[in-house]
């Protein structure tokens, strides 16, 4: 319960970060998506029905701050929740790189899918090309961020050492993505 | 049938999430003006936290503003600052030449004591070995300098001119291992010749009954024709004495502490 709350908060922290401060120090484009970031993270570290909930959990917040209507972030969090499902036991977690190769992924497959959603239920116009026109920037901004994220949790590591499977993080418990 | 389900069990929960998110967000795209109790969940969880995010980032922000705002401050603060810096280097000034003047004054009693005429001159260059001991100075041949004249501090003895040049000149000092000067012990009047050893320097030729002790003062003999007599040399530290040996082996510190030497007095004539 104490780790369901924990990543609930993070996520509304990250979200309130993507919101309210983001906007003031950086441009559009460049503005990276903590949340996704976190899902990745999730579908990496914890148990399939834990994961699922929180990420679901997490659409929903994202949804919360972003877009009008509740169920696109939903829809498209859990699918990369599940693709990482899918993936997470044919690779090595703990594998720094690995981690930004997957967020590189995710980040294309967040913004076609969001592209194909809002395309098919919303009509949303020419919201591809914009989509695949910011594609490149958000790309680079996400795998910043995840350097970041990364270099801060190398840091603290010690903190969390007793923990499971972190990804990313090298020498870590084997027991992740069981 | 349940063991197909078992086996692609993940398979079908996952279509079957996939479907009901997309029923959720289908639904709630019909009803886009109502919001959902999740949403106002989160938003009214959120809402304090973006205002204290919000305001702390508008304080932040107010702050360097004002920051920017306050240029005329800023130049004022750094013209003060420039002027409080060069009346600070004035300062440090006035307090060095108050300092170069004591040192002067005890120089110029050292040389009254001595009894002969001297030119001052600045230290302006250290050997550029490691393993000489030379120093040279502000003055040269212009000024009258030439070589074999004895160079003074208000401690003793320094050394002589060994070269020179129309502006400045090369000191040999003591230390050096190739300076030779004839010396006596002051309280004794026991002869011998003080040797450079870099750092220190020993006397030579002390014969082994001769009363030397450590703490002892040395004096220039005024033998050699270099040095006048009476000139400080420096003090014994060590006194070894061979049964076999016919000469002390002696260590004497200088009288003049080399590091920190900066104005000098070359002893230029005669008595006076």
């Amino acid at each position: 319960m104490r780790r369901f709350l924990f990543y609930l908060l993070i996520g509304i922290f990250f979200a309130l970060l993507q919101s309210s401060l983001f906007p003031l120090l950086l441009p559009t484009g460049l503005r990276p998506n903590l949340l996704l970031i976190l899902i990745l993270y999730l579908g990496l570290s914890e148990n399939f029905s834990r994961a699922v909930v929180i990420g679901l959990l997490l659409g929903g917040i994202q949804d919360s701050f972003s877009g009008t209507s509740l169920g696109l972030y939903v829809t498209v969090d859990l699918a990369i929740l599940l693709l990482v499902r899918l993936l997470s036991e044919h690779l090595n977690a703990e594998s720094p790189a690995l981690l930004l190769l997957l967020i590189s992924g995710g980040t294309l497959v967040q913004n076609l899918l969001v592209g194909f959603c809002l395309m098919l239920f919303a009509d949303a116009g020419p919201i591809l090309s914009i989509l695949l026109l910011a594609l490149p920037q958000q790309l680079l901004a996400n795998l910043l961020a995840a350097v970041v994220l990364l270099i801060l949790l190398l840091r603290f590591q010690p903190l969390f050492g007793s923990r499971s499977g972190m990804p990313g993080l090298i020498y870590q418990s084997k027991r992740h993505g069981s | 049938m349940r063991e197909l389900f078992n086996r692609y069990r993940f398979f079908f929960l996952a279509v079957a999430l996939l479907l009901s998110s997309l029923l959720l967000y289908s639904y709630n795209l019909r009803n886009k003006g109502a919001t959902t109790f999740f949403e106002r969940a989160i938003l009214t969880f959120a809402s304090p936290f973006q205002v204290g995010l919000d305001g702390s980032v508008n304080f932040v922000k107010d702050s360097w503003n004002n920051y920017l705002w306050l240029i005329d401050a800023r130049q004022q603060n750094q013209q003060l600052l420039q002027e409080n810096q060069q009346l600070t280097a004035e300062l440090q000034q006035v307090e060095e030449i108050r300092l170069q003047n004591q040192r002067l004054r005890n120089l110029l009693d050292f040389i009254d004591d001595v009894d002969r005429a001297a030119l001052p001159a600045q230290v302006i260059g250290e050997d550029a070995s490691n393993w000489a001991r030379t120093l040279t100075i502000n003055k040269g041949s212009r000024s009258g300098l030439r070589d074999g004249l004895p160079v003074v501090a208000a401690g003793g003895v320094v050394g002589r001119i060994i070269k020179t040049a129309p502006g400045s000149s090369r000191v040999l000092l003591v230390t050096d291992a190739s300076s030779n000067v004839a010396a006596l012990v002051q309280r004794t009047r026991s002869r011998g010749v003080l040797q450079g050893r870099g750092a220190k320097l020993t006397l030579k030729y002390a014969l082994r009954d001769a009363d030397i002790a450590v703490g002892d003062l040395l004096v220039t003999s005024g033998m050699g024709g270099v040095f006048p007599k009476g000139l400080s040399l420096g003090k014994v530290e060590i006194v070894e004495r061979d049964e076999l040996d016919l000469f002390q082996r002696i260590q004497v510190a200088s009288a003049v502490d080399f590091s920190h030497l900066e104005e000098v007095m070359v002893l230029v004539d005669l008595d006076r």
